[in-house]
């Protein structure tokens, strides 16, 4: 239950704020959820630029085991997003996966909740196997190769633009309650008789 | 060629319907981005896992959105702030159930915490942003349009700023204090709406005196209806019933000492109201009625009791320091900086002000035993040769019966010496 305020009084009572109603956001995390999930399908990085990616950058033989794994990776993909999505959407996925696990080596907590939040439940052995194929085809790249692929996307989403405010210096202290004397212990401690048991 | 402000600015783009070029306000709903914000929900009392996940998902929606928006150019991040409700939801709900300091004390898992200081910081750039209508040379409103902008959409609103006060006043006091300096200059329409919501704050007050039974303005003056369930008081009351009390309280306190500390500049319009009288009758009635019913509780939860005695005893210093807040600004400062001729006026409401609280004696003591009264009289009688001695000192005479009339000693003051 809310804890008591007295703005909440205020907001309720008095007629200076937006009066408003929140009982349409009940179902606002669905709607995020698949709201992130329609920005996924329009990202600028593509599966096909992804595989582009690497048919340029590498010669025949590296390409043959490198597009081993890239099956792999969509296979996963294949598994978490489910083919009831169409390829579209699997293409989707299997780029999400990629990102998530260019720089990483293992499948941590972060990834987990990172893919569990995009699609719901998965299969970790689909997680586990899109991330070493990830590794192994990493292998072949510079980092700075893999930053400007990915690079594409970040764009797209603003993430290089300045932040306003990086430079405020922010305190998280908060009020808090004033040291204060110490309950009584029996307010009418003074009024009590002493009772003694010496008869 | 001039840089105009953002509320002139058109822009040239391509009409996504039609393909042919458009020329619109920079300042048009259909430049905002379709983000849908979440509303923030607090973090779970329980540690059940799912709720917990639930939590940080929740957050880092939002954490994420608002980083996105002050990344967001300075066109297009007000477009988002004026013409997405999700936002301005999900920012108010945010102000509203963001967990205080002062509230009970929780045990949150580290990443429950590390998720709240992230979402913390952001909402508070996001309301300094919002509170900014020049960001650079290229980059400001009409600091007119800037002000009916903010009162129009509700951006701020006297709650939404008593919450800021809250959350954010005591590690950014300073910058929040520019903010909503910058708020109210702006846009005077938050005077007139800081004068309507007094009496709401006084009518809290008198809730909470009705609540613990005990006589209030009119209330007294009209007889009980047959069906109306009898007042309880609180020292027989429920101990929930008397823990919402002190709860509620406590953050009325808090939350108005906060803004007042914030922004003296708010006093005036609170002692439209009397609110130095409403608040020490308050005091005298509502304070010695709660200390019983806790100490008087002897057979219940010992650590709850301790708990809502140390609020209460935060409540009652609050109160009194609230009163030396407007005290100060409405007789003292004035009286220290105006020139001889000019500060017969403040000395006056000072006098008026401490003659109506004389019966309140509980609080008198109170009060002088944290802020001395003798201290402020002498300032008085240093400003003013003036000054009627006789009512000083059945001022001063009043606060040393005041003084005779209670159990304790008052602390003699010792000054540092020179």
């Amino acid at each position: 239950m809310a804890l008591p305020r007295l703005t909440g009084a205020l907001r309720s009572f008095s007629n200076v704020t937006k009066q408003d109603d929140y009982s349409e956001e009940s179902g606002d995390l669905m709607n995020k959820r698949s709201k992130l999930h329609k920005q996924l399908m329009s990202s600028e990085l593509t599966w096909k630029k992804i595989v582009k990616f690497v048919e340029d950058s590498l010669d025949k033989k590296e390409q043959q085991s490198v597009n081993g794994h890239l099956t792999t990776i969509l296979q996963a993909a294949k598994q978490i997003v489910g083919t009831e999505n169409g390829q579209e959407a699997i293409e989707s996925g299997a780029v999400f996966l990629f990102k998530t696990f260019h720089m990483k080596e293992c499948v941590g907590h972060d990834e987990t909740k990172a893919i569990k939040q995009m699609f719901g439940p998965f299969p970790s052995s689909s997680a586990t196997a899109a991330c070493n194929a990830t590794c192994r085809i990493a292998s072949y790249f510079t980092e700075e190769q893999l930053t400007a692929l990915i690079r594409i996307a970040e764009e797209q989403n603003g993430d290089n633009r300045v932040f306003f405010g990086k430079n405020i210096v922010f305190s998280f202290d908060m009020h808090d309650l004033d040291h204060s004397e110490e309950l009584p212990i029996n307010g009418e401690a003074a009024e009590q008789k002493t009772i003694s048991l010496d008869y | 060629m001039p840089v105009l402000p953002l509320d002139e600015l058109q822009l040239t783009e391509t009409d996504p319907k039609t393909g042919k070029l458009r020329t619109l306000p920079a300042l048009h709903p259909e430049m905002k981005a379709d983000q849908s914000f979440v509303l923030y929900k607090p973090p779970p009392k329980v540690r059940d896992p799912a709720l917990v996940e639930e939590f940080l998902e929740r957050a880092k929606f939002i954490a994420d959105d608002l980083n996105w928006l002050l990344a967001l150019p300075h066109d297009k991040f007000w477009c988002q702030v004026i013409f997405d409700e999700t936002l301005q939801k999900c920012l108010d709900s945010y102000l509203c159930h963001a967990p205080r300091k002062f509230d009970a004390s929780f045990d949150f898992p580290p990443e429950v915490n590390d998720m709240q200081k992230c979402l913390h910081q952001s909402v508070f750039l996001t309301f300094l942003r919002m509170s900014t209508h020049k960001e650079s040379k290229e980059h400001f409103i009409t600091p007119s349009v800037f002000g009916e902008i903010l009162y129009n959409n509700f951006l701020f609103d006297i709650p939404k700023i008593l919450d800021l006060c809250a959350l954010f006043g005591k590690g950014n006091g300073t910058l929040l204090q520019k903010m909503i300096e910058n708020i109210f200059t702006q846009q005077s329409s938050y005077f007139s709406d800081l004068n309507e919501t007094v009496p709401t704050i006084l009518q809290v007050f008198n809730n909470v005196l009705q609540e613990c039974g005990l006589q209030c303005d009119g209330a007294s003056a009209k007889p009980q209806k047959l069906e109306e369930r009898v007042k309880v008081t609180p020292s027989a009351m429920p101990l929930q019933a008397l823990k919402d009390i002190v709860l509620y309280l406590c953050d009325t306190c808090t939350t108005l000492w906060a803004f007042l500390d914030v922004f003296p500049l708010a006093c005036q319009t609170f002692q439209k109201h009397d609110f130095c009288y409403r608040l020490a009758s308050f005091y005298e009635l509502a304070i010695p009625e709660l200390e019983s019913a806790i100490k008087r509780r002897t057979c219940e939860d010992k650590s709850l009791l301790a708990d809502l005695w140390r609020r209460l005893s935060h409540s009652r210093k609050k109160v009194v320091e609230i009163f030396h807040i407007l005290i100060n600004q409405i007789c003292l400062q004035p009286i220290l900086e105006s020139s001889y001729e000019n500060i017969q006026p403040f000395i006056e409401e000072f006098l008026q002000i401490f003659t109506s609280v004389l019966q309140e004696r509980r609080f008198l003591c109170d009060y002088d035993e944290l802020f001395p009264v003798a201290d402020d009289v002498s300032l008085l009688q240093q400003a003013s040769s003036a000054l009627d001695d006789t009512r000083t000192a059945y001022i001063l005479q009043a606060v040393e019966s005041a003084w005779e009339g209670v159990e304790r000693r008052k602390t003699p003051v010792v000054k540092s010496p020179p």
